[in-house]
């Protein structure tokens, strides 16, 4: 099982360096949210200083010192859901291109094959998030651009528990699309899932918007959507406030639940795909 | 020792009630190049599918040396190669690391896996392309790429799954001289698919001709043909409305006159055709009829196929081609 395992998972590295172009977008991307849309995009600035709409959202916002911050860690839950959207493609071009077949064909255990998709592409959809929440922080000493502004006092627990939440979240948003891969046969089905679902997580999330400005049932989807999960964990660590209805470890756990389930579902799913019919 | 392959009435029908593979029982021996001959949609794929545990049959029973291939089928592809019809391989990767993939996917350590290539790399003459990536090869490089994949683990029994579609009969004469080898040298069972008939009488001790997911014969090549027991000879007259069958029926020798082809030629089975063709020359002339051509025919699994069907296999094969493009590809019938 392991060395079919490494083998999944060296031949999807060997093809993601083979194209510049794929691991260049990994780099840009993070930057040209941050920067066009970050930088320009401020809930705050729609309200005059100290009147009572722009009070409201600082208070909203959460212990975040500024718009930026708040919506820089939303960032990484972003960045993490978009890198992995396409997770599933490979298993689709594998099935038309005819080495789905040959893959099948070997006696290499079932769950190795989605086991090493699922691990290389979950690294892929974390570490962009990384480097987002990297310049995020970089922005802070750059002249004229808004920067991600922490308190001091992050300990070495919270770093953990920051790093726990962004892989979990990269693993079950890969397990989710990596599963679409093996389900479905045809690209337009793939993408039309893919856009179906896209806006919907990021808009169910706190990710760009305090959950305290949305309405009350929006409230609710979002206070289970993952990716509000994950921020709360990042928020509640790098603000260091007392804002948040749970401690960051229980927005952990609930990311565990959330991802046990979905990787359960994917190997389920794949399985019953690769199984001879 | 049991034989490399056996099934009992095996049959598959796909959702939506085609029936692929009627009911279909044979052996093959250890050893043995066994050729499963068909036109294009007659099943090949299909039966090969599921010895291969790729599809699981609807109903009878198969083993491959000797574990069930329904019950058992890790064990089964441990033991087996197979060469498909189409190209499986990577294009972003090498020559090289395709190979790796697949023999990391069959649990073979990159230490022990890494002489075995360099030995298929060198004996299919792709030593100066296997660092090439795969998108740059030429047909015939990627036909024996899908070979070394076929075997890199070195399985007992190789399935060829129209193996040599798409290639120039250069490339075919190369293909198979290499498929003798590895059969001489490591006696390896092979078992074919193939709608080229020619090939097929070369190399196989034994064929089946299949139609319609059904075996219609198996024996050796040589055993089919002289089950016909005749040569043929085409006779064409000048005069297509001539009646000849009475004239060429009483000629000594002759076995029978059958129906005339579209062409208006008179195809009369006799003993020996080196003695009948001056004969039917003679009494032509005799009569008064002035012939466009008579041609001979050795026996050809091709008579086979039509003596067994009723119908042409070359314009079958072509009608099917035309008719079902895609049934050449993995997931044709």
């Amino acid at each position: 099982m392991y060395r079919e395992f490494v083998t999944v998972l060296r031949r999807e590295a060997l093809k993601w360096v083979r194209v510049p172009i794929w691991v260049a977008s990994y780099f840009v991307v993070p930057i040209l949210y941050l920067v066009l849309f970050g930088q320009a995009f401020d809930l705050a600035r729609l309200f005059p200083a100290g009147e009572d709409g722009s009070l409201y959202v600082r208070a909203a916002l959460l212990g975040a010192p500024n718009y930026f911050s708040y919506f820089a860690v939303g960032m990484v839950a972003f960045v993490t859901l978009t890198a992995s959207l396409y997770s599933g493609t490979g298993i689709l071009f594998d099935k038309q291109l005819g080495i789905h077949p040959r893959m099948t064909a070997t006696p290499a255990p079932r769950s190795a094959l989605f086991a090493g998709s699922l691990t290389f592409r979950a690294f892929s959809a974390a570490w962009p998030a990384f480097l987002a929440l990297g310049f995020a922080l970089a922005f802070e000493g750059v002249p004229g651009l808004a920067g991600l502004s922490v308190r001091s006092s992050v300990s070495a627990l919270g770093v953990g528990e920051i790093v726990a939440a962004e892989v979990l979240l990269a693993i079950m948003f890969t397990a989710l699309f990596l599963s679409f891969g093996y389900v479905l046969n045809s690209n337009e089905a793939y993408f039309g899932i893919t856009s179906l679902l896209n806006l919907p997580i990021l808009f169910t999330s706190n990710a760009m918007f305090p959950q305290g400005t949305m309405p009350p049932w929006l409230q609710t989807v979002t206070a289970y959507n993952p990716a509000s999960m994950a921020t709360n964990v990042m928020r509640e660590n790098l603000f260091q406030t007392s804002g948040y209805p749970y401690p960051p470890e229980v927005y952990l756990l609930g990311l565990l639940a959330w991802a046990v389930v979905l990787v359960a579902l994917g190997l389920y799913l794949s399985a019953r795909s690769l199984r001879v019919q | 020792m049991g034989a490399a392959v056996t099934c009992e009435n095996l049959g598959k029908t796909f959702p939506g009630g085609v029936e692929a593979v009627t009911s279909v029982s044979l052996d093959v021996a250890h050893g043995e190049i066994y050729g499963f001959l068909g036109p294009n949609g007659a099943g090949k794929t299909t039966m090969i599918s599921m010895l291969t545990t790729l599809l699981r049959p609807t109903h009878g029973t198969a083993e491959v040396e000797g574990i069930d291939v329904v019950r058992e089928p890790e064990r089964v592809r441990r033991r087996i190669g197979l060469v498909f019809q189409r190209s499986t391989s990577d294009d972003a990767l090498t020559g090289r690391e395709n190979l790796e993939i697949i023999a990391g996917l069959h649990g073979i350590s990159p230490r022990a896996a890494r002489p075995r290539i360099r030995e298929l790399l060198e004996r299919l003459d792709l030593v100066e392309a296997a660092d090439r990536r795969v998108g740059a090869y030429s047909g015939g490089m990627r036909r024996r790429l899908e070979i070394a994949a076929g075997i890199v683990h070195a399985p007992s029994l190789l399935f060829l799954d129209e193996p040599t579609l798409g290639l120039d009969p250069q490339g075919r004469a190369g293909f198979w001289q290499y498929i003798r080898e590895l059969r001489s040298e490591n006696g390896m069972t092979i078992f074919l698919t193939t709608h080229y008939l020619d090939e097929a009488d070369q190399l196989s001790d034994r064929v089946s001709i299949i139609d319609h997911g059904r075996v219609l014969r198996t024996d050796s090549p040589v055993a089919l043909k002289e089950s016909l027991g005749s040569d043929i000879v085409l006779v064409q007259p000048s005069d297509p409305s001539r009646d000849l069958a009475s004239l060429l029926g009483a000629i000594p020798g002759v076995a029978s006159v059958e129906p005339r082809s579209p062409e208006g030629a008179y195809r009369v089975r006799v003993a020996r055709s080196e003695s009948f063709v001056p004969a039917v020359v003679r009494a032509c002339d005799a009569a008064g009829v002035e012939l466009a051509g008579v041609s001979t025919r050795k026996p050809s699994l091709d008579e086979v196929f039509l003596t067994l069907t009723g119908r042409e296999y070359r314009e079958e094969s072509e009608a099917n081609h035309h008719a079902a493009p895609g049934a050449s590809s993995p997931g044709g019938r």
